[in-house]
């Protein structure tokens, strides 16, 4: 099976220094364990974020050489499309540049791929060529997809922890570099929204009984227990926390 | 001399307010003869009170909270209030879609949210927008929510993710809304980003500030943020518009004629949904925790109590130090900070580090002899009881109800 892992110019959400997002070195352990020829995959200008995902389990990384802040999704594309990989896994979101987490939305659009939302577990399907994928809902619920290939599918941050980083590891792997396909696209695409320096915004405080606004009676002293096993049993039924 | 001559006695006078203890006055009634409205700090400082506490508390963080939530009327004038009516919106100049997630069939906090935010995006400046709540048939509460009407949209979780997507897409297209608003988090978010994409529609994700005017998001880590006029699709990030606070609206049940076709050629085989087991979920992601402090001693009963409610256990720092139980099940600054929905205290005291963690939840219970902790402060229900003999209670009380049914 063909894996494409795709890899963006993350920053350190700390330091600002370029560094593997997490959920894609957790991207890398999940193909990894899957098996199968697994390749990097990146649009941008070198970045150190690549060695690294090197370091964690990649041997081979396909750099697109298009120019800093143009829109990678043309791009990644048309690679994809000539090198046709079965699963390619990307990050829910991104971690440092726009992280809207649309990216491979758009991209299953353009390829007219399947795309798989939130994965914590990959295996393969009982079928051949399908995997099985473990998607996290809310609240611990889980869903099991059956999917035929080829898919797209977005890792969540509950997946397996990523393998530790190994230097030889990363010194060995290779980065070939690619031209841009198309080099008379217009580069840097104008985005639609204004930007400005980040502000602290709070969020709203959240108390009880904002929404069940029941303040009137919520204190009771000495209650028998079996009177209070009954408030606290119709308080969870009540605010729909559970149904007994 | 032109200028007539004030009265201060008067003046005063006229701002009284018929009230049966004391006399009061109001004095934000002010007659302006400048165009510019004047502030009303009043009326301000009012709506910036949390509901609902033994005491007043007062939420002065939110620059937003004042715009997008109905400046409150001073709590004296509240009193001879009568029931509003309802609000009626009979042809709308326009729609916002408020998709919603209504987990168990009911209206969750951020639902509440995301329906405060359309109602803000319809009633702004000239208003006349209606609310359309994208909801399972049959939920209630969501006009008092805010909604005009509300389209039958099933989170059915057996229903592919591609095929609720064209669904939205073609409720979208006949009804022609001039915002969708979605919920950034689980299935609502994923369905933003698969409108976005398709339609090729802007939309702005994860929206941390969001008036009539203007959206703002946060991007490139913490150190910038993108903003404009609120986009055709939304999501909102939680916590960041207050709910809707005013007159109930109708919300007249719809239909949309245009039946999706379903989304061709899709690769998904089968799907099965496994709900989460609460007894081996991680605290962090939970929805219900069960808690025991220094006021519990018998905790066999605890962790049997805990698996019968089907909440995760947790405990305090003084229990899990003395090895009752383990460490991962510490709550708090140094244990782990929860998200849960509701927390259920046993015999504890509520230390500040203890409250940390349980900030974010919503529904706090607490079972404690001392009538002064600071638990019970906290509590949205608090039961000033032995837990020892609350416990049993409780297994009892579940036990009758599970074999009645
Ligand atoms: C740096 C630092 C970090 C900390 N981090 C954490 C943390 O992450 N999490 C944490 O929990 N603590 C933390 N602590 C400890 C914290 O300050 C408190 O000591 C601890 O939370 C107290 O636990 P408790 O409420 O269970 O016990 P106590 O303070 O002993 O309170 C017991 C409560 O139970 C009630 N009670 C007694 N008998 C009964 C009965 N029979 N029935 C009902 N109620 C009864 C009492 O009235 C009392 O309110 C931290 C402390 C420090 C210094
Ligand atoms: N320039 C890029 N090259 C390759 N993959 C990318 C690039 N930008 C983003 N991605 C992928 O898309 C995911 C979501 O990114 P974003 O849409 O920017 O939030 C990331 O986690 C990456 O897997």
């Amino acid at each position: 099976m063909k894996t494409t892992v795709l890899l963006s110019a993350a920053r350190h959400p700390v330091s600002g220094r370029e560094a593997l997002a997490r959920l894609e070195a957790q991207a890398i352990a999940l193909a990894t364990r899957l098996g199968g020829d697994i390749r990097g995959l990146h649009a941008g200008p070198e970045s150190d974020a690549l060695r690294e995902a090197l370091g964690v389990g990649l041997s081979k990384i396909d750099r697109i050489d298009a120019p800093n802040g143009s829109d990678p999704m043309e791009d990644l594309a048309s690679h994809l499309r000539a090198a046709g990989p079965d699963l390619i896994l990307a990050g829910r979101r991104g971690q440092g540049g726009l992280d809207s987490g649309l990216l491979p939305y758009r991209l299953a659009e353009r390829l007219g791929l399947t795309l798989v939302a939130d994965a914590i577990a990959i295996e393969a399907g009982s079928e051949a060529g399908t995997v099985r994928i473990d998607q996290a809902l809310k609240k611990g619920d889980r869903r099991r997809v059956t999917v035929r290939l080829p898919v797209i599918v977005t890792v969540h941050p509950l997946a397996p922890p990523p393998a530790a980083f190994a230097y030889g590891a990363a010194r060995r792997g290779m980065i070939s570099t690619h031209p841009v396909n198309d080099p008379i696209r217009q580069e840097g695409q104008g985005s639609e929204w204004e930007e400005r320096p980040y502000r602290n915004r709070p969020k709203l405080m959240r108390t009880a009984s904002a929404s069940s606004g029941d303040a009137a009676e919520k204190l009771f002293v000495d209650p028998d227990p079996k009177e209070a096993a009954r408030l606290i049993l119709d308080y969870l039924e009540r605010n729909g926390i559970r149904q007994f | 001399m032109s200028r007539t001559r004030r009265d201060p006695r008067n003046e005063r006078e006229a701002k009284s307010v018929a009230s049966n203890t004391r006399r009061r006055f109001d004095l934000g009634l002010v007659a302006s003869t400048s165009r510019r409205p004047r502030r009303d700090p009043r009326a301000e400082f009012a709506s910036a009170e949390v509901e609902g506490r033994s005491r007043r508390r007062f939420d002065r963080t939110q620059t937003t909270a004042a715009i997008a939530r109905p400046i409150a009327e001073a709590p004296h004038r509240r009193q001879e209030e009568v029931k509003p009516a309802t609000r009626i919106v009979e042809t709308p100049a326009f729609l916002v879609f408020a998709v919603l997630e209504a987990p168990k069939n009911r209206l969750s906090r951020f639902d509440r949210q995301v329906l405060g935010a359309a109602r803000m995006l319809a009633d702004a400046k000239d208003g006349g927008g209606a609310v359309v709540a994208l909801a399972p048939a049959g939920l209630e509460e969501v006009g008092a929510a805010g909604a005009d009407r509300i389209l039958p949209f099933a989170d059915d979780l057996a229903l592919d993710d591609a095929s609720r997507a064209a669904q939205l897409r073609a409720a979208m297209e006949s009804l022609e809304p001039r915002h969708v608003l979605f919920a950034e988090d689980g299935r609502s978010a994923d369905l933003a980003r698969r409108l976005a994409a398709s339609t090729g529609e802007s939309f702005l994700a994860d929206v941390v500030y969001l008036t009539a005017k203007q959206a703002a998001r946060r991007k490139i880590g913490m150190t910038a943020e993108e903003f404009g006029a609120p986009p055709r699709l939304v999501s909102i990030g939680e916590d960041r518009v207050a709910a809707y606070a005013g007159a109930p609206c109708e919300a007249r049940p719809i239909e949309d004629e245009t039946h999706a076709s379903p989304a061709a050629g899709s690769a998904i085989v089968s799907v099965e949904t496994i709900p989460g087991d609460p007894a081996s979920l991680s605290l962090s992601e939970t929805d219900f925790v069960v808690s025991a402090g220094n006021g519990v001693s018998d905790f066999e009963a605890f962790k049997a109590l805990a698996a019968e409610l089907s909440g995760t256990p947790g405990a305090s720092r003084v229990v899990c130090d003395a090895g009752l139980m383990p460490r991962g099940a510490q709550v708090g600054a140094s244990g782990t900070v929860l998200a849960a929905d509701c927390y259920l205290a046993l015999g504890i005291a509520g230390a500040p580090q203890h409250l940390q963690g349980v900030a974010a939840c919503e529904h706090v219970i607490a079972v404690n002899t001392d009538l002064h902790a600071a638990m019970v402060e906290r509590a949205g229900l608090a039961i000033i009881q032995d837990a020892q003999r609350v416990m049993p209670a409780l297994r009892e009380l579940l036990e009758e109800r599970r074999n009645a049914s």
